[in-house]
Order: structure tokens, then sequence, then C-alpha cells
């Protein structure tokens, strides 16, 4: 169905073209929203086309020899850009991708559904998700490393003017510190790539030539770049210490800009970890093991401590990224397939579900004027569609079974006992912390008596462009927790493939 | 022929005669001057080095007239650099009520 | 028919989805209580007939459908379903409270109008993911629906979310638990990695167990007990159960008292293939057991509201379940007898029946009178005839007078407990908590009854029977609680029945006739020790809370004072954990806020302002003078002749 089309790069203009239609709209503001939505839904369209020929034709790894890399790639298109440099606008897509690239497009899409009753300067605002958009969606399916540092660096300008003119009181500290701070590590991350181009010195950008070779880089050589890639995708991910940004972006950041940043950009230092540094530098991966599984412990317990602490509901929510995204960096840290699989797949989930705990903070924030939780309670009475939809948010962000968190984590948790052992009860503790803070918030602010420190007399229920799209996330959340399988059984073959490829399994 | 250090002295003292105006005078016409006296000093160094250039060379019939040329297009740009900087001068005026170069610092930090 | 056996949790789940997404309308009498009731009627049905399939001799114990839930690589965990007597108790247990429950609520419940549908949608989500727990073959499974009961369990203590104690009392609940769930993670995972199965199947096979190295074996058994600790309430976790009496009376009946609570004692003797193999772990089950029931009893004497005395009497009842089990383990290993097992089984079933029969009862009383203090109840006998004669039942059962059904459980229990003093003399020491025990039982327990119906009332209050759809439920409760310990003579006897479901453990096969276990009953002198004990404890109920006059202040001074501010103030360990969330974890949380906040962004800051400070002292440079930069430009330009003139050359370049 999809022969000869070239699909992914159809779905990463498309929200290209609806951006450049939404600046350019003029005085016809009201249009922006419904072009972006029409765009966005076009590439959410695209993208379970790409995701029907993707399951209904697989490719099958081959179970002997490995031939290239590149077999296990599928739309795979390449195209010749600065042919003197070896740059080539290289996509395809496996299973690592493939969740990364759907949540892309169905989070860009509902957010611009939440966004609905957006005043402030909508074209802008429209037109920048989109722009996200491709920057996300390339990153996600760049086989070139100067298509994906391209790529990498779009992402940080809408995100930057989203915090900065969206924002809240605080918003220009934050989107500078959100700016520099990422831009920082893209910069570490620039010098592994050049690092690896020049030492591979085949003059080609493209990752997968690169891979072959770097995996046979010096033991010194390898463990020098896969640090800088470590800083440069940990920053994104976050990893403590260097997770201070996060907070203070999601904070000052509009709804909308906090469901796209935790919910896909904090995805990009993951997936670049798996795509790019752990399967091209293997030895260098094994000596960072014990650094990285400690930074995962650390973020896990760490961030989930930090959470207690916090009286703004959103900044609580921020913090628990930096908790969960642990998890990720400690199933990538045990370098087994197991723990990689369940990493992957828990930054599948947790894109799901912080969208949803994101969208609910915006909710609370629209609706209440605040978002402290002290000068909230009660709200269950007056809000209990939003209660409900929150109490489910929550609870699926704790790792209750049956939703789709608890796979990832029960993965991981058993990943690293095959690892490591009893050390399997230092971050195994934060579970309990996390259902503390989870639970406690809610006490504090959605049940006991309705609150008299807010004017709580105008406060409604959810509105429909809002509780939709997280309707439609927890449906999914649902499903996902029931049948994780359906994006486990995709996620497996790829890292399989790249692990037995590079022989850093 | 007079000899080339005369022409080097007279041609560096012209540049520290501008320089010495550039650096010092206020009123931003001088200033001007001055730098228009500076580039004379080039002027006379590229005609000087052109002519010697062809002196040294009378036998091989080796005639150079490109330091020449490079003068003619210097006074021609000069000239349109003057207009430029009039302008300049002129819209300064209109804006500031003065040409005083130390009361026209509003281009720091 | 068994391979039918997953529809069970299909019905009441069915229910949930029509109760909580229909239109409002459409849910007609009582907000959902139709749809309820049919589902747990349903699943009631079918429960009824897989147990009788079992009784017939039938069991599926790993043969059974399998679904296929995940695949990573080598590694795969299937759903199925597991039946077997043990399976069967549960099921039996949960479809007839847990419909009764359900009929009674319709009662119950009537007066709290549009929550209704929230209340009836959640007890069914409660009924379905239950029986997902029992029926389940692998530890996975029964880990994920193990999970749900506790949400469910959250969700209907916080019903009344408004009261901030009942908000309160759901989040304690959840947390404690989830430590216990925590560990029972870390046991399932220590297992997955040695047998690389969570199927029970591969696990109660003792060749492939014997991968488990000995030390790791006892890890794990005691970590899985470590999530029944949590669930079932045992100390020195059990501080959640009398605060989860914040919700609504037959939550308490369903979930805290007849079925969830029951899951950590049906994990336990789910596990016992494993568990024999660790007597260590066995040993610590049992203490747990034995102090849990001793504990819990002491705080029971001196409880005053009616709810969380039945709450504490049922945590010591649970300690009685694990301490027969932990006991039973020696039994098997050592003796070659499922006495212990048997007796835990047959004691979880009878207390599943008396108990949720006391808190119905109580839950009655608290309808008519509207508060739960027993000090301002009294005289409600003669206004509530049913209830109270039913309660009066469940009170004998559960002190253990025959040939009511508590007798035959708790004697059972007490013996295997002191037939395994035998193998390792701390039995002889739980054994005596146990029969301590008794006495306190007893005791509490008419102290309840004739605290609330006997005498004159003590406040003022209508107090009416209730109506008719909550007594049916009652008297059949009542007439289960009374016959329910004749299972123990059931054709070829409870033991031989039970031990169908630890087959491979014991070896000899028990075939006994009614008439020999009465004989082995009656001839123990012990049994007659206990009687004395439970009928003294009533009687001593009965002088100090029936018969006036007499001064109850003589406890209140002295050692036995303070002994009576310690106890009600449960042992000083609520405190403890509420200190020890507060003054400790939420402190060094504060603390990791400042330093997330000073330290680490104030290194990123100070980076930050590094910068700034940098560029303030070098913007000074520019004055904006074009005199002093072309200046600069001269002075730069002559240091440059001379370095290139002069410097350069010296230095050789």
């Amino acid at each position: 169905m999809l022969e000869g089309v070239p699909v992914l790069s159809l779905i990463i203009l498309l929200p290209l073209v609806g951006s450049l239609i939404t600046f350019s709209l003029g005085r016809r503001e009201n249009l922006a929203k419904w072009i972006a939505l029409a765009f966005a839904l076009a590439a959410f369209i695209l993208s379970l086309v790409v995701v029907y020929e993707f399951v209904v034709d697989p490719y099958s790894a081959p179970s002997g020899e490995i031939e290239s890399y590149s077999n296990g790639y599928q739309f795979y298109e390449s195209h010749v850009w600065v042919e003197t440099l070896g740059i080539n606008y290289t996509v395809g897509m496996d299973g690592i991708s493939l969740p990364l690239f759907v949540l892309t497009t169905l989070l860009c899409l509902l957010s611009i559904v939440f966004s609905w009753n957006t005043t402030k300067r909508p074209k802008e605002y429209f037109g920048l998700m989109l722009v996200l958009e491709v920057g996300v969606l390339g990153v996600f399916v760049s086989l070139d490393y100067f298509m994906f540092y391209v790529f990498w660096e779009i992402v940080l300008i809408p995100m930057y003017f989203m915090i900065g003119v969206w924002g809240g009181p605080n918003k220009d500290y934050a989107a500078i510190k959100f700016f520099i701070y990422t831009h920082v590590a893209s910069l570490a991350m620039l010098i592994a790539i050049m690092a690896m181009y020049f030492e591979a010195g085949i003059e080609t950008f493209s990752m997968v030539a690169i891979a072959e070779e770097s995996v046979a880089f010096s033991r010194n050589m390898q463990f020098v770049i896969f640090a800088a890639m470590l800083f440069g995708f940990g920053v994104k991910l976050p990893m403590v210490p260097f997770h201070t940004w996060l907070p203070d972006a999601h904070v000052e950041a509009p709804t909308a800009g906090s469901v796209l940043l935790a919910g896909l950009l904090l995805k990009m230092g993951g997936y670049g970890l798996i795509r790019v540094a752990i399967p091209s530098l293997p030895t260098g991966a094994e000596d960072m093991m014990i650094v990285m599984a400690v930074i995962a412990v650390v973020s896990i317990l760490y961030g989930a401590v930090l959470c207690l602490a916090q009286t703004d509901l959103k900044k609580m929510v921020a913090y628990s990224s930096i908790s969960h995204m642990g998890f990720v960096l400690l199933g990538f840290a045990t370098l087994g397939e197991l723990g990689i699989v369940a990493g992957v797949f828990q930054m599948f989930a947790h894109g799901l579900v912080t969208a949803v705990l994101f969208m609910m903070c915006g909710v609370v924030q629209h609706k209440c004027g605040t978002r402290s939780i002290p000068h909230l309670g009660g709200l269950a009475k007056k809000m209990p569609i939003a209660a409900t939809l929150l109490t489910v948010g929550f609870l699926a962000s704790l790792g209750l079974p049956g939703l789709v968190s608890f796979a990832a984590e029960f993965m991981v948790f058993a990943a690293m006992f095959f690892k490591w052992g009893m050390w399997v009860f230092v971050p195994i503790g934060a579970v309990a912390i996390t259902a503390g803070y989870y639970l406690w918030a809610l006490q504090r602010s959605i049940f006991g008596p309705l609150t008299d420190r807010i004017d709580t007399s105008h406060v409604k229920d959810v509105d429909w462009y809002e509780g939709v799209p997280v309707a439609i996330l927890i449906v999914l959340i649902a499903i996902f927790g029931v049948f994780p399988a359906l994006v486990f059984d995709r996620i497996w073959p790829a890292v399989d493939f790249a692990m037995r490829a590079f022989g850093g399994g | 022929m007079i000899p080339i250090e005369y022409w080097l002295v007279f041609s560096s003292l012209l540049f520290c005669i501008g320089a010495y105006g550039v650096l010092t005078k206020r009123n931003a016409i001088v200033v001007l001057m001055c730098i228009e006296i500076m580039l004379n000093s080039a002027n006379i160094n590229l005609v000087m080095f052109s002519s010697y250039h062809s002196v040294l060379h009378i036998d091989a019939m080796d005639t150079d007239p490109s330091g020449q040329a490079f003068a003619l297009f210097s006074i021609a740009i000069a000239a349109a650099e003057v207009a430029v900087g009039l302008a300049i001068l002129l819209s300064v005026y209109r804006q500031y009520k003065t040409i005083e170069v130390d009361k026209i610092n509003i281009l720091r930090w | 028919m068994l391979e039918y056996a997953w529809l069970i949790p299909v019905f009441p789940f069915a229910a949930f989805l029509l109760i909580s997404l229909l239109p409002k309308r459409t849910l007609s009498w009582e907000d959902g209580a139709g749809y309820a009731v049919g589902g747990a009627a349903a699943a009631l049905i079918l429960s009824v007939l897989v147990i009788w399939e079992v009784m017939s001799g039938s069991t599926m114990v790993g043969d059974g459908p399998k679904f296929e839930w995940l695949v990573i690589g080598d590694i795969s965990f299937t759903f199925g379903i597991w039946i077997d007597q043990l399976t069967a108790v549960m099921l039996l247990v949960v479809s007839v409270v847990g419909t009764l429950i359900v009929v009674y609520s319709a009662g119950y419940m009537h007066g709290e109008g549009e929550k209704r549908r929230r209340y009836y949608a959640e007890i069914m989500l409660f009924i379905s993911v239950m029986y997902g727990l029992v029926i389940s073959d692998n530890y996975l499974q029964m880990f994920i629906f193990w999970e749900l009961v506790g949400l469910c369990s959250y969700l209907l203590i916080g019903f009344w979310y408004e009261k901030p104690s009942a908000a309160s009392a759901a989040k304690r609940a959840f947390i404690v638990t989830r430590v216990g769930d925590i560990m029972l993670m870390a046991g399932i995972i220590i297992l997955f990695k040695y047998v690389g199965s969570l199927d029970f199947v591969t696990l109660f096979d003792q060749e492939t167990a014997a991968a488990v190295p000995t030390d790791m074996m006892v890890l794990a058994t005691a970590l899985i007990f470590g999530g029944a600790i949590g669930k079932s309430a045992q100390f020195p976790l059990h501080e959640w159960l009398p605060d989860a009496m914040e919700g609504p009376t037959t939550v308490s009946a369903l979930i805290h008292a007849a079925t969830m609570v029951k899951a950590g004692v049906y994990l336990t003797a789910r596990s016992y293939p494993l568990l024999v193999q660790a007597p260590e772990s066995l040993l610590f089950v049992a203490v747990i057991g034995g102090v849990t029931a001793l504990i819990a009893a002491t705080v029971a004497l001196v409880a005053t509201d009616i709810k969380r005395v039945l709450a504490y009497s049922t945590i010591s009842q649970l300690g009685y379940m694990t301490l027969a089990l932990g006991a039973g383990g020696y039994l098997v290993l050592y003796a070659d007898t499922g006495g212990g097992y048997s007796a835990a089984v047959l004691h979880l079933m009878n207390h599943a029946f008396f108990k949720a029969l006391l808190f119905l009862c109580a839950g009655s009383v608290i309808h008519a009178v509207g508060t739960n203090d027993m000090r301002l109840m009294g005289g409600l006998g003669k206004k509530m005839r049913i209830t109270s004669m039913t309660m009066l039942v469940g009170a004998l059962a559960i002190a253990g007078i025959p040939p009511l059904s508590g007798f035959w459980s708790k004697d059972e229990v007490l013996a295997a407990v002191y037939h395994a003093g035998e193998f390792n003399a701390v039995f002889f020491l739980l054994w005596f908590m146990g029969i301590a025990t008794v006495f306190m039982t007893a005791f509490y327990m008419f102290r309840l009854w004739f605290m609330t119906f006997a005498g004159e009332p003590r406040s003022d209050y209508h107090a009416h029977e209730s109506p008719k759809i909550m007594t049916f439920p009652l008297m059949i409760l009542a007439a289960l609680a009374a016959v329910s310990g004749f299972a123990l003579f059931i054709s070829d006897g409870f033991k031989y029945f039970i031990e169908g479901s630890i087959g491979g453990l014991v070896h000899e096969v028990h075939h006994e006739s009614a008439t020999d276990i009465l004989g082995v009953i009656f001839g123990d002198p012990l049994t007659y020790l206990s009687l004395v004990l439970a009928v003294g404890g009533m009687f001593l109920a009965y002088k100090m809370y029936y018969l006036p006059g007499f001064d109850r202040s003589v406890f209140a001074r002295g050692i036995s004072g303070r002994l009576q501010v310690a106890l009600e103030n449960r042992w000083y360990i609520s405190k403890f954990y509420d200190d020890f969330a507060l003054r400790v974890v939420y402190a060094v949380s504060l603390v990791a806020d400042a330093f997330d906040r000073y330290v680490i962004d104030g290194i990123v800051n100070g980076f930050a302002h590094l910068g700034g400070r940098s560029g303030n002292v070098m913007r000074t440079v520019q004055t904006g003078n074009v005199q002093r930069y072309a200046g600069l430009v001269v002075i730069g330009l002559c240091l440059l002749l001379i370095f290139m003139l002069y410097i350069a050359p010296w230095g050789g370049w």
C-alpha cells in the first residue's frame, strides 16, 4: 500500500507545511487552530498507516548472519544532501522508533486540541507546536548524525518560545535556563558526533556506517565519546544532577508545552542513548554501566523524595518525571535486552501517562486559578470528572498493574536483579514513596472538604477540549496496560537486532 | 628623483597628524576631515610605490600602474564615504543637536 | 466446566462497566444495584458449579487454557487459571459473601443518593479482581490482581472522601499495603531469576524449584510472605486495617474482613510448596502470626468503636491463620500431615462467614443508631431482635463455642500449633499466645455484644430493625457461621479434601470419618482448656459489662492503668508510623528539596552568574566613545607592530 511512497518524509513535512501556513495567516488568527489541527491529524493518520504497515509486514530479523544494520529499518529513504561531507538525508524506522514516533504524532494532536481556547497569539502558538512536531519526528527517524543533530536543535527553538512567550510569571528565567542548559548538552553531543565522524574516518555521517566502525574504536576512545554522549542525552533525560532545568521549565511552560516537553522531549534523551550511544559504543557503555546505574538509582529515589516536598502540583509531576525517567536509564544501564526493552517501553508509557498528568494539572490551573496543593482541597465535589481523570493518571503513574507503567517497572526491576542481585532493593523502595506522594497529593487536593482558601464558586468541571484528549490517553493507557505485548512485540526484535549486531548484548 | 625615505616620512607624518586629529578632535566634521588626511597619506604611499616599481624595473619594461589605479579607486571610495559620513552626521545632528563625538556615546553595553 | 472458570470474574467486571458507563436513568433500582446483584449472582452460580466439580474430584492445575501476555525473547509470561481445592474454598467465600453483601448494600447504602453508582461500580470491580486473584495460575497474574484489589480497597475506604479522616485512611491503607506489595514483587523477581518462570505448575515442581539456592529460597519465601504481611494486616504492618474502618461497613465486611485481607493468607497457603523448602521462613510466618494474634486481641479489649473492635478481631484471627500455616509447614515437613494447613484454610472460610456476619450486624446497628461509638449504644437487643440474635451467633462462633463454626477451626489451629511444638519449642510459646488470645477473643466479643445490645440506651436515638433486604443476608450468614465448621466432616474429612491442593507434599493419605475426628478433638484435654478459657472470657465480659455495679475504674490505676493507656493508643504503633512519615521521610524530603534548590540549582545558577559577572566586568571597556575605541585600535596596532618586528624575531620565530 505504501510501496514507493516516502511516507516518513511526508509525515515530517506535513506539520512543517502546516506551520508555514499557520504563520502566514495574517489577521485570520482564528483559523490557526483549525489548520494546525488538520495537519496534525493528517500526520497522525498517516502515522497510523505506518503502524499498520509495520505490524502486518514486520521485518524478520535474520536469525543467523547479520549482514547490514540497515536491513533492520523499514520505510527507509536516503538522499544525498552535501556530498563532499558525506551528509545524507536518511530516515528509517524500526521497533524502537515506532512507538515513540506514533506517540509524537498523537501527543501533538492532543496538545493542539487541549489548547483549543488559546487566545494569546494563536498563530504563533500553533505554528510553533507544529515546528516542534517536525523536530521531534525527525529525531526519532533520522539515521544520519547530521540530520539527527539538526532536528535535535530544531526542537529547542519552538520550546524556548513556548515557555518564553506563553509561560508563567518567571518565564524568562525558565526559558533561558532551558535553552542554555540543553544547548550545552547538545554541544557535548555534537562533540561526540564529530569525534565519531573523524575517528571513523569514512567520510559519512550515516549512523549505520559509523556504528559499524565505532564498535572497533579503542576502549579509551569509546569511553570518552560515550561519556560525552551520556552527558548530552542525560541532560535531556534528565538525570540527576543535571535535572534542575526541568522543574523550572515545567512550572513556567503552558500546559501543552509541558505535555510536549515531558512527553516527547525527555524521550529524545533516552532514544539517543539506545539508538546511538549504546549500540555504537559497546565497550564504552560497559565501562560506564555502573555510573549509569548509580545515576539512575539516584534519579529514581531523589526524584521521588523531592516530589514529597513539593506544594505545586505541576512541579511535583515534573519531579516525578525525573524519577520515572530514571527507570529508563536504569533499564538501559543493565545493557541486557530485557532491561533495554523495558526502558524503551517505559519511555512510551511515561509519554502517555505524564501527558495525562500535565493536562490535568493544566485543568486544575485553568479552573481553580492555582496549582498550589495547600490551597486546593475537596475538588472531587466540584469537578468529579476531573478528579476521576486525575486519580487514574496518578494511579497509572505510580505503576498500578493493568495500567501501562507497571509492565515497564516490573521488567526494569527484574533486569536489575538479574544483573546486580540484591542492589534492586535500593530503587524498589521508590515504589512506596511514589505511592506516598501521589496519594498524599490526591488527599490534599481533591479529597477532603471543599477548600475555602480559594474562591470555588466559579469552578467548573473539565471542558470538552480538555476532557477528550485526557480520556483518549487514559483509554490507551488501559489498553497498553492490559496488552503491553502490543508494544513489546515491536520493541523487542529491534533491540535484539541492535544488540546482536554490535555485540553489546 | 626624490629618495623614497622622504616620501615615507612625509606620508607617515600625514598619517600621524590625521590619527591625532581623529583621536583628539571633538567635532565630528573635523574628525571626518582627519580621516581624509589619513586616507590620502595611504594614497601617497600607493602612488609612490607604484612609480618606484616602474623606475626600478625600467630595463625590463615592467611597468605596473596598479598602485596608481588603486589610488584612484581609493579617492573615489573616499568621496563616497564622505557622502555617507556627512549624511550620518546630519542625521545624528538632527537627533541629538550636537556632533561632538564624546557626547554621542550611546553605543555601549 | 473448569475451563470456563475464567468467566467468573468476567460477569462482575461486565457489571462494573455497565454501572460506570451506562447513562444514569438506565441504572434504575438503587442506581445500579440491580446490575451489581446480577453480576455477583452470575459469578456465584458459576463458582458453585466450579466448586461442585472440585468436590467431585476434578481439578485444573497447570493444564487449563492459557493466554500469552508478554513474550520478550525467551522470557514469556502467560496467564491462565488454576482451580484446586484451595481455590474452591476461596471461590466459595468470595462468591457467597460477595453476593450477600451486594444484596445487603441495597438497603445499607439507600441513603447515599448519587454516590451509589460509584459505590456499586467500585464494589463490582473489587469482586471481579478478587476472583481474578483467586483463580490466577502464576505469581505475576496474582500480583497484578493483588495490586488491583488494593486499589479497590483504596477507593472504597475513601468512599466518603470529603471526610478528611477517610481520605487519610485510604491513603494509609494503600501505602502500607504497598510496602508489602513491594516485598512480594521482590520475592517474585527472585524466583523468576532462578526458575525462569512464574507459573505455579513450574515453581511447585520440586525439581525445578531446586534451581533456587537455599538462602535465596528463604529470602524469596519470606518476601512473598511480606506481601501477606501487608495485605493481611499482620504485625508490624497491621495498623492500616483499623483505620480502613472509615469506609462503609459493607466494604469493611467484604474487603476488610472476608475477602481481600484473606488474600495474604491465601497467598501464603498457595506458596506452600515453596515455603516448606524453607523452614526458616515457616518459623517467621508462624511467629508473625502468633504475635499478630496476641497484639491485635489486646487492643480489641479496650477499643470503643464497634467497627474497630471487629477490625482488631479480624487482625487477630488472621494472625491465627498465618500461625497455623507456619506451624502446618512444620507438620508437613516433619510429621507428614497437612493438619495445620487444613486448619488454616478451614479457619479462613469460617472466619469469612462469621466476621462478615459480625460486620454486617455492626452495620445494621450503625444504620439504626448513627454512631460507631459503643459507649453511646446499649439496649438495642429489644429493638433489633434479628440483628442482636444473628450477632450473638457470630460472637459465639468467633469465641469458639461448640458446635458453631469457630470452635472447630480454632481448635484445629491450636492443636496444630501444639503439635508443631514437638519439632521446634518456639511453637509452645506461640501456642501459649494463641490460647491467651482465645480468652481475650471471647471477652472482647461479648464486651461488644453486651455494650451494644444489653442494658439501657446510653444516648438518645430511635433505633429500629433494619429493612428485610439487610436482615435477610444476616440470617443466611448466621446460618453459615453456625454450620460451616461441619465442613470438617465432609466425606473423607476436610483435611483429606484440602490436602489435595498440596498433593505432592504429604505422602500419607488421611481418610478420616466424622467419629475419628470427633474422637481426636474431644479426646484431647487441650480442647477443654480452650473451651474453659473461652467461657471464662465470656463470663468476665458478662460480669463487667452486663451486671450492674462493677467498678471498672480499678483497671485505670497503676500498671494496668498504664497498660490501658498504651492499649488505647494502639501500642503507639500507629503513632510511630505517623512520626516516621512526618518527622523522618517528610523531613528528608524537605532537606532534599532545599539541597536541590540551593546546592544543585545553586551551582547551575552560579555558573550563570559567573558568566554574568565576567560580562559585567568586561562591559566597562565599552564606553561608547568612538575616539577611545580608535585610540585602542592604534595602541593595539602599535603593540602588534612591536611584537612582529622585535619580540617575534627575538623569540626565534
